[in-house]
């Protein structure tokens, strides 16, 4: 057994956080978009716990990524509120329609 | 490291998980049937490694030992991982893996008279995708040994039975039902959280053995659960409500059943494996597991709560007419009974009732998946009849599963030490007896109206199952069509066979032994313990000194009383149903005409979801009101308000320079027009001469630059080509402005990406 150390964290962080930015680049889909923030959200709070756990040795870590987790869901029912009411004026999810601003 | 059969029973819960990724990638390439085997398999592989631990653990009496992993911890607490090796789970984990491979095979067949087509996508490999992933939840729920484990694959069955109650989601009913399913989930779920924080703050210990020696010394030490009160009852009290309320919601008792009847919008299968025989008896096996942590208040309120709801779902189910809502009600009804038990203290007979309910409630399900599948998608039983014919297996199966619940046996015969009986005729005994003994021989102990209405209904339960019974099978076919598309598949029927064996085999063997062995030693139980019972008082906070096992048998007395009391229960219930239903609904009718105002409270439900509605999606509807009102007049209210001000200030101003003629500006000359670029550029290199003079120190000369500027251009041309430039730049500057998010989220990570880069390599 080889022993998990704060560097496995990290990486695996930062490719939650390439997905994630991925994800937002490739998807169409609004939901799918909004996945992809929740992957770049959790990919934070990871880095959080485990700096908190490895280098910090205290619990502030991981209240600070609860307060994360917290503002994801707030962020994702307004977001959700949003593509509802998108989806109710053009009948779609599709992103690349949201070009009402767009003079 | 890990012991053998801990390996084999992980590998156990491994399997469906492992199915349910592969069906999850590669389920649409496997097509139809294909898919549906693979799952089968991987559940079928399941059942022989529980059954292997079964045999060792019961046959040859071999009980490895079970290791526990830290796996975090969270302050000074620490998170452990591991599997709870006891008689509870071994059985538990075989009842689950085998009720779940018939009923896998069931689903083949079922399935494969199904269009499955949404959209011109098959979802066929989506309903095995999600039938494995509950199986993996439920496997691991029976195997976690922490309260932790235990909710967060308690949260995971609660999602794949949304998942599959909305497999038909082009179906506005449907989908309603899984959120409907989801929300009253979650009120029962949020108790379970409140109640898991305080074990966590006050245990200090997850596990569950952890827990309740904790919570035994702090009964013992008079620690702050006991010594904190909150409006008139302990904080211990309150945590065992509370965890309990996770079991409301899951097990669907009295105050939110009322999303189980409606969880039958889902495809048959489902219901048979999720919404009656495993998931929902969850709620009961919580209760089990954290039975330790109940006290004698919060167990009278788990009684009072089964109660209540073993009542009312029986009374709703005489009158049900869809031959899934008679079924829905039942389990209702039963598991009400297994809640019951829990709080009256029947700890083993709660267990054993739940191991035989999941065999029978299964079978019947799957009978009427059969018969809703031969009837060509009808469901209402008025429009059945006479299908005994048809069917005979079916039907057959169906009646062993109707004796079962009914609890049918013959009460004073033993034959070589064997009394003849079937599912419920033990398991419901055992119940009544216990309930029987703490509300008659102790007098106090639970008020005598808990034991009655139990034996009461157990006269109900037999009535309406014959009702649903021969309304089905027997009588005279009452719709053409219906009987004569009527037809059995042996996919389908097999199945049955095997689980009508298993009703009869559980009843007698393994399961019930198997249960006692894993009966927690009764703290705080103040049950029956018929030779100790004295040293006590019952229903106070006081512990028996040597703890009992919470299931010991009861006293012969109770059984001969009970015996004269419910025994005949199945008898009269079975002829009253074939009395009225004999010849057809016409006798039915006239009843339910004589008693209109009470059939109508049970056709609707005793107005629960109009309750409901009113009372919740209601309020919401008000506050929401409220908060639109406070938007729209108040916030809304101050912004325009601000705005009017500032018109009506403007309008004001605007007036008084009229008069004086200053607002009046001249219009912009020719000349000025022609020579707007020369005059942006000459404005340019005014500022950035400006610039270059102020940074260099010498601001005299820059003030003397700026009114040369200003007398050469005039204030007007400065003013108006600064703003052209800035219209000019935004032109410019907007054209990467795409309004399209993926543009800009492109963007940022490249720019991150350079960030990153420029880091990197200085």
């Amino acid at each position: 057994m080889f022993a998990i150390g704060l560097t496995h964290y990290l990486v695996l962080a930062a490719l939650l956080l390439c997905l994630g930015v991925l994800v937002m680049i490739t998807k169409r889909n609004a939901v799918g978009i909004l996945i992809g923030v929740e992957l770049l959200l959790n990919a934070g709070n990871l880095n959080l716990v485990a700096f908190s756990r490895y280098q910090v040795g205290d619990l502030s870590g991981q209240i600070v990524a609860l307060f994360g987790i917290l503002l994801a869901a707030a962020e994702a029912a307004i977001a959700i509120a949003i593509f509802v009411n998108f989806y109710n004026n053009t009948a779609t999810v599709d992103v690349d329609r949201a070009d009402a601003m767009n003079g | 490291m890990l012991s053998q059969q801990e390996t084999l029973l992980i590998s156990g819960v491994t399997i469906p998980l492992v199915c349910f990724f592969l069906l999850a990638l590669f389920g649409s390439r496997m097509g139809k049937p294909l898919a549906g085997w693979f799952a089968s398999a991987g559940i079928a592989a399941s059942t022989v490694l529980a059954s292997i631990v079964l045999y060792q653990w019961f046959r040859l009496g071999r009980h490895d030992e079970a290791h526990t992993f830290l796996w975090s911890s969270i302050g000074d607490v620490p998170i452990t991982i591991g599997v709870n090796l006891d008689a509870l789970t071994v059985i538990m984990f075989f009842m689950v893996s085998f009720v779940s491979t018939c009923i896998f095979v069931f689903s083949i067949g079922y399935m494969a008279g199904h269009s499955d087509e949404i959209d011109g996508q098959s979802k066929y490999h989506r309903f095995f995708t999600f039938l494995s992933l509950f199986c993996f939840s439920m496997l691991g729920l029976v195997l976690s040994n922490s309260i932790l484990f235990l909710f967060i694959f308690w949260e995971l069955v609660g999602l794949c039975s949304y998942f599959l109650i909305g497999f038909y989601f082009h179906k506005k009913s449907a989908s309603n039902a899984a959120i409907k399913a989801f929300v009253v989930n979650r009120v029962g779920d949020f108790g379970f959280l409140i109640g898991l924080m305080m074990v966590f703050l006050y245990l200090r210990d997850l596990s569950l053995a952890g827990a309740a020696d904790a919570f035994r010394e702090q009964y013992e030490a008079g620690g702050p659960l006991f010594a904190h009160s909150f409006l008139g009852m302990s904080l211990a009290t309150w945590m065992g409500m509370l965890l309990f309320c996770g079991a409301i919601g899951k097990s669907a008792q009295f105050p939110l059943h009322v999303w189980l009847p409606d969880a039958m919008e889902g495809p048959t299968p489902v219901s048979a494996l999720i919404h009656a025989a495993t998931m929902v008896a969850a709620g009961v096996y919580l209760v089990a597991r954290i039975f330790l942590l109940l006290t004698p208040p919060a167990q009278m309120f788990v009684a009072i709560i089964g109660c209540i709801t073993l009542a009312l779902a029986a009374l709703v189910a005489i009158v049900q007419t869809d031959i899934k809502k008679v079924l829905a009600y039942s389990t209702i009804s039963q598991l009400g009974y297994m809640i019951f038990a829990m709080g009256v203290g029947a700890w083993v007979a709660a267990m054993f009732h739940l191991l035989v309910h999941a065999f029978f409630k299964a079978l019947m399900f799957l009978g009427s998946g059969q018969v809703i599948e031969g009837c060509h998608h009808e469901q209402d039983i008025r429009r059945m009849g006479g299908l005994i014919r048809r069917m005979p297996v079916t039907a057959v199966t169906f009646l062993i599963g109707v004796l079962a619940i009914a609890g049918a046996g013959i009460p004073w015969l033993h034959v070589g030490g064997f009394r003849l009986g079937l599912g419920g005729f033990f398991s419901k005994d055992e119940i009544l007896a216990v309930a029987c003994h703490r509300a008659c021989t102790a007098p106090g102990a639970i008020p005598p109206i808990l034991f009655w209405v139990p034996v009461l209904i157990a006269y109900v339960t037999p009535f309406y199952m014959m009702r649903c019974w021969w309304l089905t099978f027997m009588g005279k076919p009452r719709d053409r069509h219906v009987h004569e598309h009527a037809h059995e598949s042996p996919l389908m029927y097999i199945p049955l066979i095997v689980l009508a064996i298993g009703t009869v085999v559980s009843t007698y063997a393994v399961f019930r032994p198997m249960v006692e062995q894993a009966a927690p030693a009764g703290f705080l139980v103040p049950t029956f313990n018929p030779e100790k019972h004295g040293g006590h008082e019952a229903g106070t906070m006081a512990a028996t000194e040597h703890p009992v096992p919470a299931g010991l048998p009861i006293a012969e007395e109770a059984h001969a009383r009970l015996a004269w009391m419910v025994g005949p229960a199945f008898l009269v219930g079975y002829a009253l149903a074939i009395g009225i239903y004999l010849r057809g609904l016409a006798l039915a009718t006239a009843i339910a005409t004589r008693l209109h105002p009470l059939h109508t409270l049970l056709v609707k439900k005793f107005y629960f979801d109009e309750l409901y509605g009113a009372v919740f999606v209601g309020g919401v509807m008000v506050l929401k009101s409220i908060a639109n009102w406070i938007d729209v007049y108040i916030v809304d209210g101050l912004v325009n308000a601000a705005g009017w001000l500032v018109r009506l200030l403007s309008l004001l101003a605007g007036d008084i320079f009229d008069r004086a003629g200053a607002a009046t500006s001249p219009a912009p000359a020719e000349e000025e027009t022609a020579g707007r670029g020369l005059g942006f550029l000459a404005c340019v290199v005014v500022t950035i001469s400006t610039s270059v003079l102020l940074a260099s120190g010498s601001y005299r000369t820059a003030v003397w630059v700026l009114v040369a500027a200003w007398l050469i251009l005039g204030i007007d041309g400065i003013v108006n080509d600064l703003a052209r430039g800035a219209w000019q730049i935004a032109g410019a500057v907007r054209r990467p402005q795409t309004g399209r998010i993926r543009n800009y989220v492109l963007f940022a990570a490249g720019g991150a990406a350079v960030v990153l880069m420029v880091m990197i390599l200085l």
